[in-house]
């Protein structure tokens, strides 16, 4: 498995739209080093031929139903906890030029 | 007393003004709560409601992570420090139609990632039974407000063991059933293929009677389950004669602390005398070091994907930048703690995707192969048995455990067995050790909640230790 540096969680971070302190990616950095020897005591486990287990129970729980609304949330009720709103609509920086 | 006692002894307005009362006298103490909720207008809705009821007036409080309309829900995080839910969990709309008074939201580790309440962005949460210790999490806060006798049933949830390490450690039971059993809608999720609801009480007849009343299928949680309810509490029979107890050998060995062993030692010679057939199993020992790793890849993934929509944009906290992106930089960045930074991007690498086959797939297919390990021993026996934590409560500052020795790996952190599986699990007290509450826990086949509760109150009434109450005192 691919070691990173503490250059590396930053980046990684920065991908997830979050920053780290010099503090918190050294400690990540050291936390992961034990991380990593824990997760190579899965590669002391055959798995081949497994196949992945996703959820607990593999039995189907979909359904059909009317297709009628059964519960919906006003817009306004929605907006509520939005930071700015405007006219029904979240409002954000502009993305496009 | 259990719930239907307090319900005799008591009016509505006495448990009510008790438990809201307390939850404040405590706070300064426990700091379990992150916010209160004033019962007025639930008290007056009581009119609409049976008398009859299974929780009629009976004061509850939810985890942080569910959401009942018009409160503040914030998972124990920054990000959603001002976050007002628009709708009611499936949980919270049937826990007020059975009558129960919600009177606030209990602290958590942030987003139930953790398992010491140390994350909470409210502060930890102290254990009632030494208060320079920790609660455990993530459901500390619900945990201790059942400990201390704030009130008799509080809502958590168990990605890992976060219900049921809390309750060995404050002396109560803890209940998480089988995955489905219970709805999760409403609830903020951490793990969804993990994740399970579940309670906390102060006997075994009342989880009994609240998953009765939590319990059943909801079409707006599609892995919910369409098996009906059974009636828990009226059906609860504590006879073990021939029922087959399989202790988990691999935990008793792992575990270094004598009077843990002789206390769970006792306990099995006890359930034997009532008729048990108690005889040790063995779970393959490889399989039991990768726990850990296994689930901090897979939950740590999930997680990693269930928040990206926490961006400060559309709800939360907003931390305004130059730009949109630079906006949600800053907003994640000032809203979440370290530890959740930590989770996530743990999560993130697992699913790189030059380590999606060698990390995050690799988990799932070791995954797999912990159920089938369990299912064979479950064809053996009928519930499998061990301590539910080595020993107590540990300090706010203990590091001292080695985090790749087996006390660790498999004696702390086994009961991930029951998360991975969605099998139903309980822990119940066991006894002291060094002055300090430590409990045991039982796990059995998927939607055999009768069973597991039913020799979960044979243990009960072997130990004597049920409806215990601890007052926070410094």
């Amino acid at each position: 498995m691919k070691r990173l540096d503490v250059q590396g969680f930053k980046d990684l971070a920065n991908q997830l739209r979050f920053s780290l302190s010099d503090e918190e990616a050294n400690d990540i950095k050291n936390e992961f080093d034990v991380l990593i020897d824990q997760m190579d005591l899965l590669n002391k486990i055959d798995t081949e031929g497994v196949e992945p287990m996703v959820y607990p129970f593999d039995e189907e729980t979909s359904f059909l139903r009317e297709d009628v609304a059964i519960q919906v949330l006003p817009v306004q009720e929605v907006l509520k906890n939005a930071p700015k709103e405007k006219n029904g609509f979240f409002v954000t920086q502009k993305v496009v030029g | 007393m259990d719930i239907t006692k307090l319900k005799e002894m008591k009016s509505v307005q006495e448990r009510v003004d008790e438990a809201v009362n307390k939850s404040h006298a405590y706070q300064a103490d426990l700091n379990a709560m992150v916010s209160f909720i004033d019962p007025s207008e639930q008290i007056e809705n009581l009119k609409h409601i049976d008398p009859q009821a299974p929780f009629y007036g009976v004061p509850v409080v939810l985890k942080d992570l569910v959401n009942m309309k018009g409160t503040v829900t914030t998972g124990s995080s920054g990000i959603l420090e001002n976050y007002v839910s628009p709708y009611d969990a499936t949980i919270t709309e049937k826990l007020r139609a059975a009558g129960a008074i919600i009177i606030g939201k209990s602290s958590c580790d942030t987003f139930g990632m953790g398992g010491t309440n140390m994350t909470a962005w409210t502060g930890p949460v102290m254990n009632p039974y030494d208060l320079t210790r920790m609660s455990g999490g993530s459901s500390g806060g619900s945990a201790v407000l059942v400990a201390s006798g704030v009130v008799p049933m509080a809502i958590g949830t168990d990605t890992g063991d976060s219900i049921r390490k809390p309750a060995s450690y404050n002396n109560i039971v803890g209940l998480k059933p089988t995955y489905g059993r219970i709805s999760r809608y409403g609830v903020i999720p951490y793990a969804s293929s993990l994740d399970h609801v579940g309670v906390f009480t102060r006997n075994v007849k009342d989880a009994a009677l609240s998953l009765e009343v939590l319990a059943g299928r909801d079409d707006k949680d599609m892995t919910s389950s369409q098996l009906p309810v059974e009636a828990y509490a009226k059906l609860l029979n504590s006879d073990l004669e021939g029922k087959r107890i399989g202790i988990i050998q691999n935990v008793i060995d792992a575990i270094q602390n004598r009077e843990t062993l002789n206390l769970f030692k006792d306990l099995c010679d006890q359930l034997t005398a009532k008729g048990a057939l108690v005889q040790s199993i063995h779970l393959d020992e490889k399989l039991m070091h990768a726990f850990l790793p296994t689930y901090y890849i897979i939950a740590n993934a999930e997680a990693t994907a269930n928040h990206a929509n926490l961006d400060g944009l559309r709800f939360g906290v907003l931390h305004e930048g130059n730009s949109m992106e630079e906006s949600m930089i800053r907003s994640r960045t000032a809203g979440f703690g370290k530890l959740l930074k930590k989770r996530f991007v743990i999560g993130s690498y697992a699913l790189f995707t030059e380590n999606q086959e060698e990390v995050f797939r690799k988990a799932q297919k070791v995954r797999r192969l912990i159920v089938e390990d369990l299912k064979r021993v479950l064809c053996e026996v009928d519930v499998v048995i061990a301590p539910a934590s080595a020993q107590g409560a540990p300090k706010f500052d203990d590091v001292s455990i080695d985090q790749l020795s087996s006390e660790y790996l498999i004696a702390e952190n086994y009961m991930a067995l029951a998360n991975f599986s969605g099998y139903p699990s309980i822990t119940v007290p066991m006894g002291y050790v060094d002055g300090l509450p430590v409990g045991v826990n039982l796990t059995s086949a998927a939607f055999t909640e009768q069973l597991l509760l039913n020799v979960a109150l044979a243990v009960e009434e072997s130990t004597g230790i049920k409806d215990m109450i601890k007052e926070p005192k410094r």
